[in-house]
């Protein structure tokens, strides 16, 4: 339940953040975020900024170089379109972090299970990746050139195919063997 | 391929909720319907392969990099509905866990990406299957990524016609169509030949699974 109210909370408070255009409420609001954050707001701050500049910084960039060239005021709109971005990213690695999924969308028991696996795989294979990715970067003494990238993300993509087949059926096999499928006939 | 929150306003998400919304209930619905000891273990295994492989870059001449969406391969392993929801299911994760994409962009990103791409993905298989499977193969997971790329475009470029403020700045996305379209179709088409070879790879390693298995086989029949 206190998931749910949390997820209910987190999606009403991303959408009013989509109806505030005043850049000084917009940044209160994103003040107040940061504040409630309390010892975690310089993580919050750090992790938003690192998830929102590579599409943020695009946009910005390319409105001001417009924007100059047009000869028009590009101020307030760029400050109006990062406060909000930066806000609502926040406002995801404030809340949402705090909301245990499984529980939040319990509502539907299929979509529930396809979550906990997905999470449970999507967990498993993140590391995978970033251990592929430092295992290149460690055995490659210079930098690392664009064919070899290439390969390395051919070879990555195929050994995930072939694990997540193996994965699945594995999964499937100690489900059945568990009678999971005989409890949703 | 996929917005972050903040560019997409309320004009835009909030009917986009609507339509996917019914798609995601159809959708759960079909499933399960058909749920078998081999179906949802897979599919769930296969989101989780779709949001890795989603992490792998490829190198583009210039310096910058793209990733592949995988839209193409799901969506001729496990049809048009499975794909939409797996990869619905890959961009709820990336906003609520890693706060890649975001909650408003959600319903954008799963019809542009899951259905609009999945069904140019389908529609390119069944087009070409009968002339050569691996032809077929390249071109769903190109077609996929190239029409959803245009979706996105159109999306985008939208905003500054739906929503200004009185000084006539624009409130969200800044530009229109005229740079939209050029900027995300372009690298997208060759992004479509890098997807094109994962769908062609995954085509050849994993078994189509649009059809359920008779009933009463195990999951040593997938």
């Amino acid at each position: 339940m206190k998931d749910r109210a949390l997820l209910l909370l987190y999606l009403a408070a991303i959408v009013a953040a989509t109806f505030v255009h005043d850049p000084a409420r917009l940044a209160a609001a994103l003040a107040a975020v940061l504040l409630l954050s309390g010892r975690r707001a310089p993580r919050v701050l750090g992790r938003a900024l690192r998830a929102a500049a590579p599409f943020a910084a695009a946009v910005s960039l390319g409105w001001l170089a417009a924007s100059w060239w047009q000869e028009r005021p590009a101020g307030a709109a760029l400050l109006r379109l990062n406060l909000r971005v930066l806000l609502m990213t926040c406002l995801t690695f404030a809340l949402a972090a705090r909301i245990d999924l499984q529980r939040a969308l319990g509502f539907s028991r299929t979509l529930r299970f396809a979550l906990v696996l997905a999470v449970s795989q999507v967990l498993t294979f993140r590391r995978l990746h970033a251990d592929f990715r430092l295992a290149l970067r460690c055995r490659s003494p210079r930098r690392v050139s664009t064919a070899t990238a290439l390969r390395h993300g051919a070879a990555t993509g195929a050994w995930f195919l072939r694990r997540a087949e193996h994965d699945a059926g594995e999964i499937a096999q100690a489900l059945d063997a568990r009678g999971f499928f005989l409890d949703q006939r | 391929m996929h917005v972050p929150d903040g560019f997409l306003g309320p004009q835009t998400y909030l009917p986009a909720y609507g339509v996917a919304g019914v798609m995601w209930a159809a959708g759960l619905r079909r499933l399960r319907a058909r749920l078998d000891a081999a179906t949802l273990p897979r599919l769930a295994v296969v989101t989780a392969a779709a949001f890795v492989l989603m992490m792998i870059t490829v190198p583009l001449p210039g310096g910058t990099t793209v990733h592949v969406a995988g839209i193409g391969m799901l969506a001729v392993l496990f049809g048009v509905w499975n794909a939409f929801l797996s990869l619905s299911l890959v961009f709820l994760l990336q906003a609520l866990l890693f706060g890649d994409g975001g909650v408003t962009a959600l319903p954008v990103n799963a019809l542009a990406m899951g259905l609009v791409g999945s069904l140019a993905a389908v529609g390119a298989y069944g087009l070409l299957r009968r002339w050569s499977r691996d032809a077929a193969l390249f071109a769903a997971g190109w077609a996929g990524t190239v029409a959803a790329a245009l979706v996105m475009a159109g999306v985008l470029g939208l905003q500054p016609l739906l929503s200004r403020a009185p000084d006539g700045s624009p409130l969200f996305f800044p530009f229109g169509w005229r740079t939209t379209l050029p900027a995300v179709v372009l690298p997208h088409l060759v992004v479509g030949v890098a997807d094109g070879a994962l769908a062609l790879l995954a085509g050849r390693f994993l078994a189509p699974q649009t059809a359920p298995p008779p009933p009463g086989r195990g999951p040593e029949a997938a």
